[in-house]
């Protein structure tokens, strides 16, 4: 519990502490300020989006992993983590290599909002995956046949079994996801253009903040984020209890 | 008959599980599929089950072709031996499920689950997760939630399996009285010669992929088909030639029973109220006899006592058969 206090609760205590003393002006107005606000959106909009794209796509994954076999199965399972284990900014680089102006595969989505999207999607993928994947496999197959030999079909095995089963594991990473995802910063600047009102999101516009000295407004951003990563955590882990009692 | 098995095989790569495999289960009996490990008993189960396929074969239903019939659809009741509870429902939800899958109405399934946890004695227990159940109580969750579905078969694997001795013997007990008051088709596995010989109708014994007997517990305890089975049944030991159960063996202090061979005991090791005693005869064997405390010691055998056994008159001893 000391160790939780000192290395999680006393920094955020201080970017807390930081935001108020600017006083309450300072706070309100790094809000209110419409270039912040677009930013803020952008970036949990695009969270949300990635995240929801990740309980489905994660899951899938996991599921192909530990119940398929097929040649090349060990690589893939390798390759998940890459994007995690990349410094950032290399995955960056590997981008903008790929989606950029000079994409091999045709798509440009450099300076805009889908750049964004991509950098997030990309850097978020292992979350889920890897919270899913050992439920799976730890998950015990007679349990299945006892549903089967009841006169479930494979649908309503999944959705009344393997899903209220999965449901924890899927949200935990769902909350890493979209936490990863409204603070990443490397990945998406260099893709991005950081365009303001259009591709630039909250890391960057307190970078900017930062950079003319304004540490104030960067503090009270930084605790908007705070909080609505905070939000995000109680609305997953409501939203999972009840699927997982469903059942 | 209610279960027919027709010439079924399978195998595993190269591995044959099951070879050739003959069985009618008839409707209403509780039969035990007995065997050692690795002997091919899953794997018959789960093929009547649906849960595997055969290689070759077919499986007959109550007059019901179900060699192609998904496990789904074969209304046959599985119970696993490590209960495969759904974790995340309560005993009550467990049992319910079968049966809200099937859509019946809401009061008639409330109804039947609170008959059915009657029945294997868990109606306090109701609104419980199954962790929080003992291992026998989450096994007659498993049963009540066959049950529920009015299976034409009961199929259990190995049921009291991962339970102390204890409630095994309690729970095989309680099983054959609720046999008694269901009377569904009851097929269980089991690698405890004990368990099923209390508790089936009849027995098939399975070795190696193969039936090696099939009978009534009697029959196959009095008349086994073959030194596998009489060794399985139960222990055996070798007076004169013949292989006999330690218990019909006669042991006297005087040569007074005709053609006892004569030999010394070896060892005498008290088991409850039973003695056990190695005799090396002079012919070179070493028989086991089996016999109670006060009997042992009206004799009084000991260590070094000099002594005469033969095979008990009346009882069915098998010759040796000759090697090769
Ligand atoms: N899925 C499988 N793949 C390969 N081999 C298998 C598979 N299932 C069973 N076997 C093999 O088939 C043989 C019979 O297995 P089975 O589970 O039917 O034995 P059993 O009689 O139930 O034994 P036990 O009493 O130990 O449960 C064993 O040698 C086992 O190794
Ligand atoms: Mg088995």
């Amino acid at each position: 519990m000391l160790w939780f206090s000192l290395l999680v609760l006393i920094p955020l205590a201080a970017v807390v502490v930081k935001s108020a003393e600017g006083g309450w002006g300072t706070f309100a107005d790094a809000v209110t300020n419409r270039q912040t606000f677009a930013a803020l959106r952008l970036t949990v909009l695009t969270s949300v989006g990635v995240t929801a794209l990740n309980m489905v796509m994660g899951t899938i994954i996991a599921w192909v992993l530990v119940r398929d076999r097929f040649p090349g199965k060990a690589i893939l399972d390798l390759v998940i983590d890459i994007p995690f284990a990349l410094p950032t900014i290399v995955a960056g680089l590997v981008l903008l290599a790929l989606y950029g102006p000079t994409s091999p595969i045709g798509v440009h989505a450099a300076n805009t909002r889908l750049a964004v999207f991509l950098a997030i999607a990309f850097v978020t993928l292992p979350f889920i995956v890897r919270t899913v994947q050992p439920v799976l496999e730890e998950m015990e197959r007679d349990v299945e046949e006892a549903a089967a030999s009841l006169g479930a079909s494979r649908f309503t095995t999944f959705r009344r079994i393997i899903l209220p089963t999965l449901a924890p594991a899927i949200f935990a990473g769902a909350a890493l996801s979209f936490a990863r995802g409204i603070s990443e910063y490397g990945s998406l600047v260099l893709l991005s253009g950081n365009l303001p009102y259009r591709t630039e999101v909250t890391s960057v516009r307190m970078l900017t903040y930062l950079e003319g000295g304004d540490t104030a407004s960067a503090a009270a951003v930084a605790t908007i984020l705070l909080v609505v990563a905070l939000l995000a955590i109680v609305t997953l882990d409501v939203i999972q209890r009840r699927v997982a009692r469903r059942g | 008959m209610s279960i027919e098995v027709r010439n079924v095989t399978k195998r595993f790569g190269d591995f044959v599980a099951l070879e050739d495999v003959t069985v009618s289960l008839p409707t209403g009996q509780l039969t035990a599929l007995l065997g050692p490990s690795g002997g091919g008993k899953s794997t018959l189960l789960r093929i009547i089950a649906g849960l595997d396929t055969a290689d070759e074969g077919t499986i007959d239903i109550e007059g019901t072709e179900a060699t192609n019939l998904p496990a789904r659809k074969r209304n046959v009741g599985f119970v696993f031996q490590h209960y495969a509870v759904f974790k995340h429902m309560t005993v009550a939800k467990n049992v319910a499920f079968g049966l809200e899958i099937r859509k019946r109405p809401k009061d008639e399934i409330e109804h039947r689950v609170d008959e059915l946890l009657r029945l294997v004695h868990l109606q306090q227990f109701a609104h419980r997760l199954p962790s929080q159940l003992s291992g026998g109580q989450r096994q007659r969750m498993a049963l009540a939630r066959a049950l529920a579905v009015e299976p034409k078969v009961l199929l259990l694997d190995e049921p009291f399996g991962a339970l102390d001795a204890k409630v095994r013997r309690e729970l095989r007990e309680w099983l054959r009285r609720l046999h008694d008051e269901v009377h569904v088709t009851t097929v269980f596995v089991t690698h405890d010669q004990e368990e099923a010989l209390e508790v089936s109708d009849e027995i098939v014994v399975i070795n190696e992929g193969r039936v090696e007997q099939i009978g009534s517990p009697d029959d196959l305890y009095d008349h086994p088909a073959n030194d596998f089975v009489m060794g399985f049944l139960g222990e055996v030991t070798t007076v004169n030639g013949q292989k006999v159960r330690p218990h019909d063996v006669d042991i006297s202090t005087t040569p007074i029973l005709a053609g006892a061979a004569q030999g010394t005991i070896s060892r005498v090791l008290r088991v409850g109220f039973q003695v056990r005693v190695n005799v090396l005869t002079d012919g070179g064997e070493d028989v086991t006899v089996e016999l109670t405390k006060s009997h042992a010691n009206a004799l009084g055998l000991g260590e070094g006592t000099t002594v005469w056994v033969t095979p008990t008159p009346g009882s069915i001893p098998r010759m040796v058969e000759k090697a090769g």
